[in-house]
C-alpha cells in the first residue's frame, strides 16, 4: 500500500497547492546525521517542513505518511556554498555605476568607461540574489535531483557582484524559496576587458580598498547626520557603498597559495570577515598556514587540461603539479584544521558533482567528511547551522534519501524533502547553461 | 686595470691617435684600399694564430700574410704592434638597412604583404645611409644577413601572412650603394615554416580564457598548419612545373616573376632560410626540403637539440638566436639559451650566430661569449660570428677570415674582441678604413662638451 | 608525500648558516678599497669582517672562493618581475591608487632566473602607460619566501611616473592604443598634455593634503576627509615619504618634470631610462636626481633615436649618480657584464662601472646604508662569480642574501637530472591515468 502511495507520488515533483501530508516519517532508514553519530536503523519524523523527530527508537506519530526507509540512507539536504543556479545567464558585461543596472538593456548604449572609483565601475553591491533567481531555472530541478536541498546563490557579475542569498531549491515562486535575504558580498577580481578602470588586477584591488574606505568615511557621515542633521549637508546617498555596509561578510577569491597569502591579509586590512572561494592550491601547506581560522570553499571543478592545448606542447611541472593535487585540497584542508565546504562552480549536472566529490574521496577525504563540506560546514560556514545541514529536531526538513552512499557510481536518489516536501528525482536530462562562478583572480 | 681605456669613441681619422697605431703619410696613389699592417698578431680563425706578423692589403683584398714579407715602397702603413687584427665579424640575421626605427612603420620595410613572395629582394631596398650601419660596424661587424622580413619578431606589416618573404642578401656594413655592399644578393629565400602556434592575441594576455575570445582548437590549428605546407609545396612543385616548361620552351610559356626567382632555389643554387622552432617544425621542414631537393638552413630552431643527430647526418647548418634569452618555460634550465650553442658544437650540427635584431646587432660577440662561459669553446665562439657563417652563406671564398684572396673585412683591437671593454681600434671594410665615428658619438663630443 | 623538486629547492634556500666565512676571495666592491684578495666573515645574515685575514669562528661553514671573484649583490633599479597581471594600470592617466606591493607573485620563476645572475635586490616598479603610475616597491630576491619575505624591509616605497611616447599613446588617434577608436582616446595625446595632467594631479594633492592638514592641527576633530588613495599617494610624496621614479626619454621633459617638482616641492628621486639625460645632465644634478638608464638600447622608437651608449659615463662625470637598469628580466641577468658597457662607453674605470650596479642603485633606492656594498655591518647580499664579473665570459656561481645561500650553480646542475625525472614520472602517471577516465561514460 506504500508503495502504491510512493508510485503515486512518483509523478514528478509534486504540483505548488496540492495539499501535503502534515507529518512525514521514514522508517528503518539508515540516517546520516552529520551533527551526531549515523544511526543504523532509524526514523525520521518531519512535521510543519521541520525536522520533528530523529532516533533509533522514534515512533512514528499516528497522523504520519509513513515511508518505509529499508534499505534506504537520510542524509540532510546537500547544500552548494556558492552557487548561480537559479540566476538567468545574463546578456552581457554588465558595467555597474551610479544609476546604471547590471545588465543594461540591449537599447541602451553602454555606459562610458569608468574614469577611476568614484564611478563606481563593475559594482551592484546593493543587488541580492533572490532578486535575480528565477524559480523555474531548469538547473534548480537538476540540482535538486542530485541531493541539493539548499543553495547560497550569488550575482557574480563584476567586482562588487552583490549579496548571496540561502535559498532552498523548491519553490513555486523565489518568495518561498528565500531562506536568508543577504549572506555577504561577492567581490570577483577576474580582470574583464571594457576600457575603463580599472583595467589590471591590481587596479581590481585598489578599487576595492577605495570601496572600504568610502564605506567607513560614508557610514560617519551618515551616522552624524542621522544624530543631528540641522546644519549639516545631507549625505549623497550612495547605493554601491549601501551594499557594501549591509553586507555582513565578503567572499574573496584564492586558488594559489599566493593568492591565499594576499587575499587573507587584504581581508584583514579591509577588517571584514571573508570567506576565500577556490581553494585549487589548498593542498599546499603554504595555502593552509595561511587560513587556521579563515573559512573556505572548494570548487569542486577540479584543473583538467585544456582540449586546445597542443599536444607537442610541454606543460609545466607546476601545471601538472596542481591538476594531480587540486583534488587533495579538501582532506589536506581537513588535516589543518580549516574548515571547508564545496562548491558546484558551474557544474549543473548532478553526475557531474558526484563525479567531482568522488575525485576527492578518492583522493583521501572521507566519506563523512565529503557529506559534512556539502551539509553542515557550509551551514556553518555562513552561520545557518541554527537551521540547515544536519538531521537534527528544530531543524528544517531539508533531506535526501538514497539507496547506496550518496557518492557511489551505482547509487540512486530515491527522495528529497525540501522544506518538509517530498520531491522526486527528474531523470537526468536537465539542460546546461549553467553561469560559471569566477574563481580566479 | 686590465680594461682602462680612455674613450672607444675616437675618431680615427680626425688626428686623435690611440695608443699604438700609427697611420703613415699614403703616396701609394690615391688607392685608399691598399695599405701594409706591420708587426700584429693575426687571428685567420682558419688557422692558428701568428704573432707578430704583417699583413699586406692590396686593392682591397689581402694579398700576403707573414712575418717575412716587406711593405712595398710608399705604401700607407699601420703599426699594429701589441694589436690583433681578426676577421671582420659576420651577423647572420638582422635587417639592417631595411629597418631604422622599429616602432615606427614608415621607417620600416621588412614584412611585405602576400603569402609567397620569393621575388621581392632585400638587398634593394638596403638603405647605405641608414644610422645602424656605423653603429654597429664600429664593433667590429662587418657584414649582415638582411632579411626582407623577422619572422614575426618585430619589423611589422603584413609579414605575418608571409610564408615565403623573398630573398635576403650577405652586405658589406659600408658601401656608396647597395650594389657597393652586395656579397651574396641572394644568400636565402626566407620562408617562415607554418606553425600550430596561435590562439589569442598578446591584448587579452591578462584575461581569462571566457574573456579573451574563442581560442582556435588545436585540431583547427593543426588543420590550418597541414594547409599551409600543402600549399607550399604545392607552390615549388609549381614553379618545378615552370622551370620544365621553361627549359623545354613549352608552347605558350609566358615568363613569370615569382616562377623565375624560384629557379636558383630548385637549382640548389641558392639555399632556403627556414624559421622553424619547434621540432615537428624542424622535422616537417627536413621533409619539405627533402621532397623538394632543396638546401636549407634552419633559423633559430629552439628545439633543434632534439633532432641534432638528422641535422648533422643530412648537413643542414643552423642560425643560433641570440644567448642572451630567457629560457623557453618556467622548467627549462635557467640557463638554457646560453648553454645551447656548447651542445651545438658537441653534437656536430654547423652553426653561427645571429642577434636578429639591428638595435642589438652590435653585441654579437658578446651573445657568442656568453656561450662561452656555458660551455662553447672560444675559438669556435669565434668561428660563430665569422668564418661559419661565411660557409653558410656560400661566402666563404670572400669574407669569414683572413686568408690570401679574401676581402679585407679586418678588425684591428687591442684584445679579445668577445670582451666588451676591448677596444676596436681599426674596422676595415674591402680595405677601407672604415671612420668609427656615428650619430651616437657625435653627440657624445657635443653634449659632453656642454658648458 | 612525495615532494616535488620545487619544494626541496625551497628547503635547500631556507638552509641558513648562522656564521660562513668567504675566503680567498678576489672582493671588488667600494672604488676607496678597490679590488683586493681577502676574507668575508657573515654572521647573522650581516658582513661582519672583511679583509684580508680573516679568522674563522669554530663551526663556520668555509666557502672557499680561491681563483673567484666576489662582489655585491646587485640591484637593479627598474624591474617589473614578480607580479600577478598587468603591471600597467593603463585605464587612468593618473594610476596611484594602485600598488605594486598587492600582486607580487613569489612564484615567479623570473625571481630565481634573476637570482642567477647576481641579482639580489630589484625595484619592482608599476609600468609606463600614465603619467602618474602606481606605487612601487622593493624586493629582495629571497626565492622560496612568501610576498611578506621578499619585501625589503624598511626600504622607503616609490611611485612611477612616465613621460613621452607611453603615457601619450592612449590619447593618440593614430598611436594604435585604445585611442583607435576616437571617443575612448584618454587624455593626453601629447607632453603638453602630460606636464598637465602632472600639475592637475598636485594642484589637486596640494588641496587635499592641506584638507588633512587643517583636520590634524584641529586636533582631529570630527569626521576625518575622505581618504583617497590616489591623492593619498601624492600627499606622500609632498611629504617625502615616497619616492618618484619618473620613466623619460627626451631631454625636454625632463627639464620638464624638473621644473614641475620645482614649483610643488618635491623632488624626483630617480629618473628613469633617461635616454637624453646627458643632455641635461647639469640640470638632473642640479635638482638632485639620480639617473638610472640602459647600457645600449636605442632606435626601437622615435624617443629612442637620440639615444647614446656614452650616456651612462656622461651623467656620472657631471655628478648624477647613474645606475645601469634592466626593465626587462632577461636583462636583469646580466647587469654585471652591462656595467662593464660603460668602461668601453665613456672610459668608466673597473670600479665606478660596478657601482653603477651595486652601489649607486642602493643609493637612488635610498638603502645604501643596507645593501650596494661588501662592508661591515650591511647585509650579507653576495655574489660570488667564476671570472672577473665585467667579463663576458663570466658566470654566477654562487649568491647569498641575508647571509643565507639563495643560489648555487653546482647544486642547481646537479640537481636538474632529479627535476626531469620527476616530471616524466608526473607524466607518465597522467598518463597512465586517462584510459581509467576514458572507461568512465561521458
Amino acid at each position: 500500500m506504500k508503495h502504491i502511495l510512493i508510485a503515486l507520488l512518483a509523478f514528478g515533483a509534486i504540483a505548488a497547492g496540492q495539499p501535503q501530508p502534515t507529518s512525514i516519517a521514514i522508517r528503518n532508514a539508515k540516517i546520516v546525521t552529520v551533527s551526531g553519530p549515523t544511526i543504523a536503523k532509524g526514523t525520521v519524523v518531519l512535521r510543519n517542513g521541520l525536522i520533528d523527530a530523529v532516533g533509533d527508537n522514534v515512533q512514528p506519530p499516528g497522523d504520519a505518511l509513513v515511508i518505509d526507509g529499508e534499505g534506504m540512507t537520510v542524509y540532510p539536504g546537500l547544500i552548494d556554498a556558492l552557487s548561480t543556479w537559479g540566476i538567468p545567464v545574463p546578456a552581457a558585461n554588465g558595467r555597474g555605476g551610479r544609476g546604471a543596472t547590471a545588465t543594461p538593456a540591449p537599447t541602451v548604449p553602454a555606459p562610458p568607461p569608468a574614469r577611476g572609483p568614484e564611478d563606481r565601475p563593475q559594482t551592484t553591491s546593493w543587488v541580492k540574489a533572490m532578486e535575480r533567481i528565477q524559480a523555474n531555472d531548469r538547473r534548480i530541478e537538476s540540482a535538486r535531483s542530485a541531493g541539493f536541498t539548499t543553495a547560497f546563490v550569488f550575482p557574480t557579475t563584476g567586482i562588487f557582484g552583490g549579496q548571496g542569498s540561502a535559498v532552498n531549491l523548491a519553490g513555486a515562486k523565489t518568495e518561498d524559496m528565500v531562506l536568508v535575504p543577504s549572506l555577504g558580498q561577492y567581490i570577483s577580481l577576474t580582470v574583464r576587458p571594457g576600457g575603463g578602470f580599472p583595467s589590471a588586477l591590481m587596479g581590481y584591488i585598489a578599487y576595492v580598498r577605495q570601496i572600504y574606505l568610502d564605506a567607513e568615511h560614508y557610514k560617519l557621515e551618515k551616522d552624524a547626520y542621522d544624530k543631528n542633521p540641522r546644519g549639516m549637508k545631507r549625505p549623497e546617498y550612495d547605493r554601491a557603498l549601501e551594499g557594501v555596509l549591509e553586507s555582513k561578510r565578503i567572499l574573496l577569491p584564492a586558488n594559489r597559495w599566493v593568492e591565499v597569502e594576499r587575499m587573507v591579509k587584504f581581508a584583514a586590512e579591509l577588517k571584514q570577515p571573508v570567506i576565500l572561494y577556490g581553494m585549487r592550491e589548498g593542498f599546499d601547506k603554504r595555502a593552509t598556514d595561511y587560513l587556521k581560522s579563515t573559512p573556505v570553499l572548494v570548487s569542486l571543478k577540479w584543473p583538467v587540461k585544456s582540449p586546445n592545448a597542443d599536444p607537442d606542447d610541454e606543460e609545466t611541472m607546476k601545471t601538472m603539479e596542481v591538476r594531480e593535487k587540486a583534488p587533495t585540497a579538501p582532506q589536506a584542508l581537513k588535516t589543518a584544521g580549516v574548515k571547508f565546504a564545496f562548491y558546484s562552480d558551474g557544474l549543473d549536472q548532478p553526475r557531474d558533482i558526484q563525479r567531482a566529490v568522488k575525485k576527492a574521496i578518492d583522493n583521501g577525504l572521507s566519506r563523512e567528511d565529503a557529506v559534512r563540506a556539502l551539509t553542515l560546514s557550509a551551514a556553518e560556514i555562513y552561520g545557518l547551522a541554527d537551521r540547515i545541514g544536519s538531521v537534527e529536531k528544530g531543524k528544517i526538513a531539508n533531506l535526501v534519501v538514497t539507496r547506496g552512499d550518496i557518492f557511489d557510481d551505482r547509487t540512486r536518489v530515491e527522495m528529497i524533502f525540501v522544506d518538509g516536501v517530498k520531491h522526486l528525482p527528474a531523470p537526468e536530462a536537465a539542460g546546461r547553461g549553467g553561469v560559471p562562478t569566477e574563481n580566479r583572480q | 686595470m686590465k680594461f682602462k681605456q680612455e674613450s672607444g669613441a675616437r675618431n680615427q681619422k680626425s688626428g686623435v691617435l690611440a695608443a699604438a697605431v700609427v697611420c703613415a703619410a699614403s703616396v701609394f696613389g690615391a688607392a685608399n684600399d691598399t695599405f701594409f699592417i706591420r708587426g700584429v698578431d693575426v687571428y685567420p680563425v682558419t688557422a692558428v694564430k701568428m704573432e707578430n706578423v704583417s699583413v699586406l692589403i692590396q686593392d682591397g683584398k689581402i694579398a700576403e700574410i707573414g712575418a717575412k714579407i716587406v711593405a712595398p715602397k710608399g705604401i700607407k702603413i699601420v703599426e699594429g704592434k701589441g694589436l690583433r687584427v681578426y676577421p671582420g665579424m659576420i651577423d647572420s640575421g638582422t635587417t639592417l638597412g631595411l629597418s631604422e626605427i622599429s616602432a615606427e612603420r614608415v621607417t620600416v620595410d621588412t614584412g611585405e604583404l602576400g603569402e609567397f613572395m620569393p621575388q621581392l629582394r632585400a638587398l634593394i631596398a638596403v638603405n647605405p645611409e641608414s644610422e645602424h650601419f656605423p653603429v654597429v660596424r664600429a664593433n667590429g661587424i662587418t657584414s649582415t644577413v638582411t632579411y626582407p622580413a623577422t619572422g614575426g619578431r618585430g619589423g611589422g606589416g603584413g609579414g605575418s601572412q608571409q610564408i615565403i618573404a623573398g630573398q635576403a642578401a650577405l652586405i658589406h656594413m659600408a658601401g656608396w650603394t647597395w650594389e657597393d655592399m652586395e656579397i651574396n644578393r641572394s644568400a636565402a629565400l626566407t620562408i617562415q615554416f607554418p606553425s600550430t602556434a596561435g590562439g589569442r592575441g598578446n591584448f587579452a594576455a591578462d584575461f581569462p580564457e571566457e574573456f579573451g575570445g574563442p581560442q582556435q582548437s588545436y585540431a583547427d590549428r593543426k588543420r590550418a598548419y597541414d594547409q599551409a605546407i600543402q600549399r607550399l609545396n604545392d607552390f615549388f612543385d609549381a614553379a618545378r612545373q615552370y622551370q620544365k616548361e621553361r627549359s623545354n620552351n613549352a608552347p605558350g610559356f609566358k615568363k613569370d616573376l615569382k616562377m623565375e626567382a624560384m629557379i636558383p632555389v630548385l637549382d640548389r643554387k641558392v639555399p632556403v632560410a627556414v624559421t622553424a622552432q619547434r621540432e615537428r617544425q624542424i622535422r616537417d621542414a627536413m621533409a619539405f626540403a627533402d621532397k623538394q631537393h632543396i638546401r636549407i638552413i634552419l633559423l633559430q630552431p629552439r628545439e633543434l637539440l632534439k633532432v641534432a643527430a638528422d641535422l648533422k647526418a643530412k648537413n643542414i647548418p643552423v642560425i643560433l638566436g641570440r644567448t642572451e634569452a630567457l629560457p623557453e618555460n618556467e622548467d627549462a634550465a635557467y640557463d638554457q639559451a646560453e648553454s645551447l650553442p656548447g651542445l651545438v658544437f658537441k653534437s656536430g650540427v654547423k652553426f653561427a650566430f645571429a642577434t636578429f635584431n639591428n638595435e642589438f646587432s652590435r653585441n654579437l660577440p658578446y651573445n657568442a661569449a656568453r656561450a662561452v662561459a656555458y660551455g662553447l669553446p672560444a675559438d669556435e665562439a669565434l668561428k660563430a660570428v665569422t668564418i661559419n657563417a661565411a660557409e653558410i652563406w656560400g661566402a666563404s671564398d670572400k669574407v669569414g677570415s683572413i686568408e690570401k684572396g679574401k676581402w679585407a673585412d679586418l678588425m684591428i683591437t687591442n684584445g679579445d674582441p668577445l670582451e666588451t671593454p676591448t677596444e676596436i681600434k681599426h674596422v676595415y671594410i674591402k680595405g677601407v678604413d672604415i671612420d668609427l665615428t656615428n650619430k651616437q658619438t657625435r653627440l657624445y663630443e657635443k653634449y659632453r662638451n656642454r658648458p | 608525500m612525495k615532494k616535488t623538486f620545487l619544494a626541496a629547492l625551497f628547503v635547500a634556500a631556507f638552509a641558513h648558516a648562522e656564521v660562513t666565512v668567504i675566503r680567498n676571495a678576489t672582493i671588488m666592491s667600494e672604488s676607496s678599497k678597490g679590488t683586493f684578495k681577502g676574507s668575508i666573515l657573515v654572521r647573522d645574515g650581516k658582513i661582519a669582517e672583511v679583509g684580508e685575514n680573516v679568522m674563522v669562528p669554530q663551526g663556520a661553514t668555509v666557502i672557499d672562493a680561491q681563483g673567484q671573484w666576489v662582489t655585491p649583490g646587485i640591484i637593479d633599479a627598474h624591474s617589473h618581475i614578480a607580479g600577478d597581471g598587468n603591471i600597467n594600470e593603463g585605464s587612468v592617466s593618473v594610476s596611484s591608487m594602485v600598488n605594486i606591493k598587492d600582486i607580487i607573485n613569489p612564484e615567479d620563476v623570473a625571481i630565481y632566473r634573476a637570482l642567477a645572475g647576481g641579482i639580489t635586490t630589484a625595484n619592482i616598479l608599476h609600468g609606463s602607460a600614465n603619467a602618474i603610475g602606481g606605487q612601487t616597491i622593493v624586493l629582495k630576491m629571497r626565492w622560496g619566501k612568501d610576498a611578506d619575505g621578499l619585501i625589503f624591509e624598511g626600504a622607503k616605497p616609490g611611485i612611477k611616473f612616465a613621460l613621452g611616447e607611453n603615457p601619450k599613446r592612449a590619447g593618440n588617434p593614430v598611436g594604435g592604443g585604445r585611442g583607435a577608436q576616437p571617443l575612448n582616446a584618454r587624455y593626453p595625446a601629447t607632453r603638453m598634455g602630460v606636464e598637465d595632467v602632472i600639475r592637475e594631479a598636485f594642484n589637486e594633492a596640494v588641496q587635499y593634503k592641506a584638507e588633512w592638514d587643517a583636520w590634524e592641527k584641529g586636533g582631529k576633530q570630527g569626521i576625518p576627509p575622505r581618504k583617497d588613495l590616489k591623492l593619498e599617494a601624492l600627499k606622500e610624496v609632498l611629504e617625502g615619504k615616497r619616492y618618484v621614479h619618473a620613466h623619460c626619454y627626451r631631454s625636454d621633459e625632463i627639464l620638464m618634470l624638473i621644473r614641475v617638482a620645482d614649483d610643488y616641492g618635491f623632488k624626483i628621486r630617480t629618473f628613469q631610462h633617461v635616454l637624453e639625460g646627458y643632455k641635461v645632465a647639469k640640470e638632473i644634478a642640479a635638482h638632485g636626481a639620480g639617473a638610472s638608464t640602459f647600457s645600449d638600447w636605442w632606435s626601437y622608437k622615435a624617443e629612442a633615436w637620440d639615444a647614446i651608449p656614452y650616456n651612462a659615463a656622461v651623467m656620472a662625470k657631471k655628478g648624477v649618480v647613474v645606475s645601469l637598469n634592466s626593465d626587462d628580466a632577461e636583462l636583469m641577468r646580466r647587469l654585471n657584464t652591462e656595467a662593464a658597457k660603460a668602461m668601453k662607453y665613456g672610459g668608466m674605470s673597473r670600479e665606478d662601472a660596478l657601482a653603477m650596479v651595486t652601489i649607486n642603485p642602493a643609493k637612488q633606492l635610498g638603502v645604501d646604508n643596507r645593501v650596494g656594498s661588501i662592508e661591515v655591518g650591511k647585509d650579507a647580499d653576495i655574489v660570488i662569480f667564476d671570472k672577473d664579473p665585467l667579463s663576458t665570459f663570466s658566470k654566477v656561481q654562487k649568491v647569498m642574501i641575508d647571509g643565507s645561500k639563495y643560489f648555487d650553480r653546482d647544486s642547481e646542475v646537479s640537481a636538474r637530472p632529479m627535476k626531469e625525472a620527476s616530471k616524466q614520472k608526473m607524466i607518465d602517471r597522467e598518463k597512465a591515468d586517462q584510459p581509467a577516465q576514458k572507461r568512465r561514460p561521458q
